[in-house]
């Protein structure tokens, strides 16, 4: 009966109602449609820029983040590798062999990371092959080839088919040399990462560094991202047999981890912006047709009917409104992602601008619960509490006082 | 009771030696502060290394799980121009490092090659020690880039050993925070610790063992410890030295670093 009176209540000022439902759907959309988008692009961000090269997360001995000296490896990284990637969620795991060297061309000369890759592996964790712009990526019948970022090709003066000499530390301790053909160059599109950085086959460099079959990281890599961050208590606890441990990706690139953080904080501080206006909203329109229709509560006081009644018909009218308007506001935010979805967005921006940024051109937003739900579940929490006021408005009428408007 | 005038002339004379043995040591202590920081560091490197020197050592790298061992022949001429050459043991034989004021170019016998190290690796060890390639080729920033002030004196092993603290003057392109040493009144220097920017003590050069090497007093042993990694530390051993040689001008030249032609030495 209460529920009954409480509708028929909202409904007896429609054109108002079809405001206020407004005024609570048209920002539940917006704020469906962009946490939706937020999600999305970070996804796409975080996505994109660890598969450049670190992978989701990767297997490494214990302290080389810390320290990333060459000798702390790990033994049988093929054994582990093929354990790793029978774990759900994981799709890809390539063992990396990861040292420092002095390369040189002619006279010209510079210090770069020297990475081993596995060229059958490494596709499938990392996307650089794929930034390759001159020449090609490397081949699993390649043996003295090498892949350089643009910006060491320009410092030492290199082009695909030249060679480069390496110089570096052993294993051992003694002198690791060798000579290189460069077969192909690549623009991940981060500067210092380009500019330092050269791949060679993994077995070669295991044979110039006298590794054995031993490399110092294990990439990992997945389906999605949230998969493999599922997947690693799992992998910690078959990295843990091997004597080595697994770092998520918050771990290998901290400051890409704190940019995503002082995102959600800027972001949840806009979002309750956002709630507590409409919220103010709703309770404003509410709490003028309370006042409006003091005589009316004054005469069905005077009949009987107990104060508390009267209060809680009021707050389930509020209630009822902001269920309406939330409701709509999640069909039309709903059906916005779910045509976007599938549509795409086109980013703002050149092509350069994004790479940089690590963006696609175009990213997919996605429904989750948490997008459809977290805003509008905080406006229907905090109008609830708001809903106290003109109950407790209502509370201090005194039947004739009101009834006669006094 | 009365004094004899023997009695009396011995006095005196007693007196006077302690007099003289006063005002000698007096002296001398006065000397060696006088001499002010700077002079004894530049004696100290002096004694290091003479105008010319030819020593063969060896190099002992020691970390927790694995040690190896090096022997080296080197050539310096100057304060600034240095060859390095291992001779043992196979593996690393040949291996040779040139350096000319502050370059430093590398040769290895596989590749049969030269290579100048690019400014960015002169940080990095040098054959896989706790010596970087900067300690080889900035042996005289101690003195140019720094100031130097005398912080006090020990008595150690008969010896007077004067603290030394150099600081980087405003601007100098040098690593570390402050560098203290420790140097002997016969100018070896027994102790180098080098502070990081923070202040916090980053590594620590100790000489084990001091002895004659053609007639100088000079570190036979020497070990490098750095402080944050445990377990670890690189020692230089010196079994030979001669100072003051006469030495050909090719020595310090590319083309003997690629060619030696020292063995005639």
């Amino acid at each position: 009966m209460i529920r009954a009176l409480a509708w028929r209540n909202i409904w007896r000022q429609p054109r108002r109602t079809i405001l206020t439902v407004l005024g609570i759907a048209l920002p539940v959309m917006f704020l469906i449609f962009n946490f939706s988008l937020r999600t999305a692009t970070n996804v796409a961000m975080q996505t994109n820029s660890l598969r450049i090269f670190d992978g989701f997360a990767q297997v490494q001995p214990k302290g080389y983040l810390r320290d990333p000296d060459f000798r702390k490896t790990i033994s049988q990284p093929e054994k582990m590798a093929t354990a790793l990637r029978g774990i759900d969620g994981i799709s890809a795991a390539a063992p990396r062999l990861a040292t420092f060297a002095v390369l040189a061309n002619g006279s010209r000369s510079y210090g770069a990371s020297v990475i081993g890759v596995d060229p059958a592996r490494e596709h499938a964790v990392s996307t650089l092959a794929a930034t390759v712009h001159v020449g090609r990526f490397l081949k699993v019948s390649d043996s003295n080839a090498a892949v350089i970022g643009d910006g060491l090709a320009r410092n030492l003066k290199l082009a695909v088919g030249d060679r480069v000499t390496l110089l570096g530390t052993a294993y051992d301790g003694s002198t690791a040399a060798d000579v290189l053909r460069v077969v192909g160059i690549f623009h991940s599109g981060a500067d210092s990462f380009d500019r330092e950085t050269l791949e060679l086959p993994l077995a070669r460099a295991q044979a110039t560094f006298g590794y054995g079959d031993r490399a110092n990281t294990i990439a990992i890599a997945g389906p999605t991202l949230a998969g493999v961050e599922d997947a690693i208590p799992a992998a910690a606890l078959l990295a843990a047999r091997y004597g080595v441990v697994v770092e998520n990706w918050q771990a290998l690139e901290p400051s890409l981890y704190d940019s995503f953080v002082f995102d959600s904080i800027v972001s949840t501080m806009v979002y309750s912006a956002i709630v507590v206006v409409v919220v103010f909203i709703i309770l404003n329109t509410l709490l003028m047709s309370v006042l409006e229709r003091t005589r009316e509560f004054g005469v069905i006081l005077a009949l009987g009917m107990r104060s508390p009644l009267v209060g809680l018909v009021v707050w389930l009218e509020l209630l009822l409104l902001t269920l309406v308007g939330i409701g709509l506001g999640i069909i039309l935010g709903g059906g916005l992602i779910l045509w976007l979805g599938h549509q795409g967005i086109a980013l703002p921006g050149g092509e350069k601008m994004l790479a940089q940024l690590g963006l696609p051109q175009r990213v997919y937003p996605a429904l989750t619960l948490l997008s459809v739900f977290a805003t509008p579940g905080a406006i229907l929490l905090a109008v609830c509490v708001a809903g106290l006021v003109p109950y407790l408005h209502v509370q201090r009428l005194q039947a004739v006082f009101a009834a006669t408007g006094a | 009771m009365r004094k004899s005038p023997a009695e009396g002339r011995h006095f005196a004379t007693c007196l006077k030696i302690v007099a003289f043995g006063a005002a000698v040591n007096l002296f001398a202590t006065q000397a060696f502060a006088a001499s002010d920081a700077d002079t004894i560091l530049k004696r100290a490197l002096d004694n290091l290394r003479g105008d010319t020197s030819l020593t063969t050592g060896s190099m002992t790298i020691h970390r927790p799980d694995w040690e190896r061992q090096v022997t080296i022949k080197s050539w310096t001429r100057g304060k600034t121009d240095s060859l390095a050459r291992s001779i043992a043991p196979p593996i690393d034989a040949g291996n040779a490092t040139l350096e000319l004021d502050q370059n430093i170019w590398s040769f290895d016998p596989k590749l049969n090659q030269v290579i100048k190290l690019p400014a960015s690796m002169m940080a990095q060890a040098w054959m896989g020690s706790d010596f970087s390639y900067d300690d080889l080729a900035k042996s005289e920033d101690l003195l140019t880039d720094y100031t130097h002030r005398l912080i006090g004196t020990e008595a150690s092993g008969g010896h007077t050993v004067t603290a030394i603290e150099a600081d980087p003057k405003p601007g100098a392109p040098v690593v570390w925070g402050k560098i203290v040493l420790k140097v002997r009144d016969d100018y070896v220097i027994a102790e180098e610790t080098f502070f990081d920017q923070d202040m916090k003590p980053a590594r620590k050069l100790v000489t084990d063992k001091i002895g004659e090497l053609s007639g100088r007093p000079f570190p036979l042993v020497m070990t490098m410890y750095p402080q944050d990694k445990p377990g670890q530390w690189t020692r230089l051993e010196n079994s030979d030295a001669q100072f003051n040689v006469v030495m050909p001008g090719y020595i310090f030249t590319l083309s003997n670093l690629q060619n030696p032609r020292e063995k005639a030495q």
